[in-house]
């Protein structure tokens, strides 16, 4: 019965691995950082498997588990703690066809994205991941109202750290 | 600013599968890695603060010291104390599990932080009763001590020596609880200090 459910999450977490990635990308700034959060992540979502329930898709239940670990359980470590070796690979901005000046932008709305806080950066990663504001609002904790105004004041913020 | 962030969202979306893919015998290896949450340590220290009170309140035993003084009726009062504690101690560690269990992964933000420091507020609460119970022992003791000893009790009639046995008093009991309060600031802020910031954002968000 476990091998069964270990089998089951192993397999799920595979197919659906770019969802943690995305944050792993957003909340670390290298590799190191992203392989040690990865980590973590998975063990917390092995950790809270027994308790998913099959009529939610496994991503959304996934997004939740992830994102909590990413902004409240996880410690940023100095120590270098074991983590599963493998293949370093390369998370940032696709190279290919975009003109100099896009690519230029979008270097800088990266940086400015980096500079947010924790919770911020929840807000623009379910933004960015065409999220409803229902969804953003329940994640949180926040009202839906008042996630829809914190969105605006992000989208400002960033504003101001591109045009200063 | 909308075009920037459609770029942004353009190209999130386009580096969707530009991961490098983890295997599923890597992800195997993964959840049987321990975890390094907070959570872990809280419970850890947890743990350890609960052990270290527990054996204090436990082995410290006034019984000597009240029939040297010659107030043997006394622990009959003082075993009640004790039963008391033993109460108390195990309601805590009840009110802990139930608070600790209740962490879970699948609520929301706030509500895990919520229920993080929850969890962190009853060790808290714990120590506090320890420390309250130890300054009342203490106080008993100095009491008991100076109402017992006609030496002293022949000392603190001078009022110049009782201004200072008070002032001492005060001084030791400011130095011991200042001493607590750095070692928790050290601890729990390093510790804590990340979801402290992070919860007051997002109440700040619902003001």
């Amino acid at each position: 019965m476990s091998e069964n459910l270990e089998q089951s999450f192993v397999k799920q977490l595979r197919e659906n691995q770019n969802i943690i990635h995305k944050i792993c990308r957003l909340y670390t700034s290298d590799g190191d950082a992203h392989k040690d959060l990865f980590q973590e992540i998975t063990i917390q979502l092995w950790k809270a498997f027994p308790k998913f329930r099959g009529d939610a898709k496994f991503s959304t239940w996934a997004y939740r588990v992830a994102l909590n670990t990413a902004i409240t359980l996880y410690r940023k470590s100095t120590r270098s703690i074991s983590t599963v070796e493998y293949e370093k690979h390369s998370f940032f901005i696709s190279q290919e066809e975009y003109n100099s000046e896009e690519e230029d932008q979008l270097k800088l709305m990266y940086q400015a994205v980096h500079q947010l806080n924790d919770i911020e950066k929840a807000l623009i990663f379910m933004y960015l991941e065409d999220k409803d504001y229902t969804e953003i609002a329940e994640t949180l904790g926040i009202s839906e109202v008042n996630a829809r105004v914190k969105m605006n004041r992000i989208k400002g913020k960033l504003k101001k750290i591109l045009n200063p | 600013m909308m075009e920037e962030l459609d770029l942004l969202k353009k190209d999130w979306k386009k580096s969707e599968n530009s991961f490098q893919q983890i295997s599923e015998v890597d992800i195997y290896k993964m959840i049987h890695k321990k975890s390094s949450s907070i959570v872990k340590w809280i419970l850890i220290i947890s743990i350890l603060e609960v052990l270290l009170w527990t054996a204090i309140s436990v082995f410290y035993n006034s019984d000597d010291y009240l029939i040297k003084t010659h107030n043997e009726y006394l622990i009959k009062y003082f075993k009640y104390l004790t039963y008391f504690n033993y109460g108390i101690i195990a309601l805590f560690i009840y009110m802990f599990y139930k608070n600790y269990k209740s962490i879970s992964t699948i609520t929301s933000t706030k509500q895990l932080m919520k229920d993080i420091l929850k969890t962190r507020k009853t060790v808290q609460y714990y120590v506090w009763y320890n420390l309250g119970m130890m300054a009342i022992s203490m106080v008993i003791g100095f009491v008991l001590v100076f109402s017992v000893d006609p030496k002293l009790h022949q000392l603190i009639s001078k009022s110049n020596a009782l201004l200072l046995m008070i002032l001492f008093c005060v001084v030791c009991i400011a130095l011991f609880v200042g001493l607590f309060w750095l070692f928790y600031r050290l601890i729990y802020g390093i510790l804590l200090k990340r979801l402290h910031r992070n919860y007051s954002e997002l109440k700040k968000i619902d003001l």
